[in-house]
């Protein structure tokens, strides 16, 4: 039996892109988070806020993260010619991915000569955390998060195919989720190394860094979606599919609920108590931590969802 | 050098898709791609309403999206303005697709045919031209224009709605039609360029693409 001509519409009509998938959404997500949260934990370091071992052992997460990140944006690529990615470095003159690629591939590399002296074999390195080169390195890896983190907003605000997405405002909100998230990452790692009481020690830097930067994102995503809103049609489509269509309940329940209110409720309740040195505050805050993970792979999978392009004529 | 641009003539066309079979049967492309297109369009209300037809196919841009999004430099762009995919340079990122404010390309990721997952003998032969896992798009039948024949929807269109021509020849159909009538290009306002013109009515205008 034929398939007919077609099982796609031949109408006009203002149509979604399907093609970025959650693949996507995780490798901007993972990727982020990972630059946020190495670019947090060098200047906490600098600052003394936490110690080498916890620096350490966040980079290490962050490695991992990233290079999870990675494996899911090679999943994305083409069946058979994904064999070919290392192609995707031949255009940073024009195309963002090619950026892209560079960035995410120098901090990886920035990274793991970060960690190399802490690893069995290799401690004579001379490249420590107290010597001139190490410096060099974390510095370079702090430029580099901080590119990665405008980027995963730039790729997608640089084209004017999709209204909803090509805006400034695009990149500056990933950034500060960027940031939300790599700073919720910070508590987990300290409890797994150090054990509660060093949470409780440090708390007052972390936890009310993190109630001022969901404050911020909350800010930042209602004014994105407030201005799309009085955008072009092809955004005010786009706006309707997040608030009222089809992505609503990953909207509301996954981006409003888990990412933003559920954390800001849970870190409010810590902080006005012993800032997570008993096991019950310590057990809600973790959950903010976690539940801010969700929201920032639900707000990339949302946003790449609802990309609607204009009318083609 | 010449600078091929095509022309789509609103008020001949009659939604026959005959341009879009045509497509299909000179280049093969499988069930899930479409180089040519033929949307329609409801508009007025009743008692006035009408159903529009709207050909869509590549615009061969000057300053094309596609080619500026992907990383990996797979599409270029022809001395005599087509733009081609180079299949063995594409990893199927699908920025192109993303970018194409006309969202044209396609990445074929090795679907079955039109008959299930035993193609057919045609299919056998014309899938073989694509690499699995690579974007796909209209190339303006670059292969009929080098032997100076004009592309397959051009040549099936019943009501001559479609032309194309030398945009750089003055005398040539395109700049003819272009001269005659009224004409815009589609979402010109995104700095692409098109080398596509759509004709709607009287009343004609510059020669050349009015670069």
């Amino acid at each position: 039996m034929s398939k007919g001509l077609t099982n796609v519409p031949f109408t006009m009509e203002l149509r979604s892109q399907r093609h970025w998938d959650w693949k996507v959404a995780f490798y901007l997500y993972g990727a982020g988070t990972s630059a946020g949260l190495i670019f947090l934990e060098l200047i906490l370091r600098r600052q003394g806020v936490i110690d080498e071992p916890t620096a350490l052992a966040g980079m290490w997460i962050g490695l991992v993260l990233a290079l999870v990140s990675l494996a899911f944006l090679f999943g994305h690529l083409g069946p058979g010619a994904r064999w070919r990615f290392l192609y995707v470095f031949r255009k940073p003159r024009t195309s963002w991915i090619a950026r892209g690629a560079t960035i995410v591939t120098v901090l990886v590399l920035l990274r793991v000569l970060i960690l190399l002296p802490s690893v069995p074999g290799f401690t004579g390195l001379p490249w420590g955390e107290e010597t001139h080169a190490g410096a060099m390195l974390r510095v370079g890896a702090l430029l580099f998060a901080a590119a990665f983190m405008a980027y995963s907003g730039l790729v997608l605000s640089s084209w004017n195919s999709i209204a909803f997405w090509n805006t400034p405002l695009l990149p500056i909100l990933y950034i500060s989720h960027s940031f939300l998230a790599g700073l919720a990452v910070l508590p987990l790692v300290i409890v797994v190394i150090d054990g509660s009481a060093s949470l409780a020690a440090i708390g007052s830097t972390l936890w009310s860094g993190l109630m001022i930067l969901l404050l911020i994102n909350a800010l930042l995503l209602l004014i994105y979606v407030w201005g799309m809103a009085t955008a072009t049609a092809p955004a005010r489509e786009s706006v309707r599919r997040l608030l009222r269509g089809e992505h609503r309940a990953s909207f509301w329940f996954g981006v409003v609920g888990v990412g933003l209110i559920l954390p800001f409720v849970m870190v409010g309740l810590g902080m006005g108590q012993d800032l997570g040195a008993n096991p019950a505050t310590l057990a809600w805050l973790l959950t903010a931590c976690a539940a801010i993970q969700i929201g920032g792979f639900i707000l990339r999978d949302s946003f790449l969802r609802v990309g609607v392009y204009g009318y083609p004529v | 050098m010449a600078r091929w641009g095509f022309t789509v003539d609103l008020e001949r066309c009659v939604g026959c898709m005959g341009c879009v079979i045509a497509c299909k049967a000179e280049n093969g492309t499988p069930p899930s791609i479409h180089w040519m297109k033929v949307v329609e369009k409801e508009e007025g209300e009743f008692p006035y309403a009408k159903r529009t037809f709207t050909p869509l196919r590549c615009n061969h841009c000057d300053d094309p999206a596609c080619a500026r999004a992907c990383p990996t430099g797979a599409i270029v762009k022809r001395p005599d303005g087509i733009v081609v995919i180079e299949q063995d340079v594409c990893i199927g990122t699908m920025a192109c697709m993303s970018a194409c404010p006309y969202y044209v390309p396609y990445r074929w990721d090795g679907e079955d045919g039109y008959y299930g997952s035993e193609l057919v003998p045609y299919e056998v032969e014309k899938y073989a031209q694509f690499k699995k896992g690579t974007a796909q798009k209209c190339h303006f039948c670059y292969h009929r224009i080098d032997e100076g024949r004009p592309p397959a929807c051009v040549e099936s269109c019943p009501a001559d709605a479609l032309n194309y021509g030398d945009l750089e020849d003055p005398n040539s159909r395109v700049n003819e039609l272009l001269r005659q009538k009224k004409h815009f290009r589609p979402r010109e306002e995104l700095g692409t360029n098109p080398s596509l013109f759509y004709l709607a009515g009287k009343g004609g205008g510059s020669v050349g693409g009015g670069k």
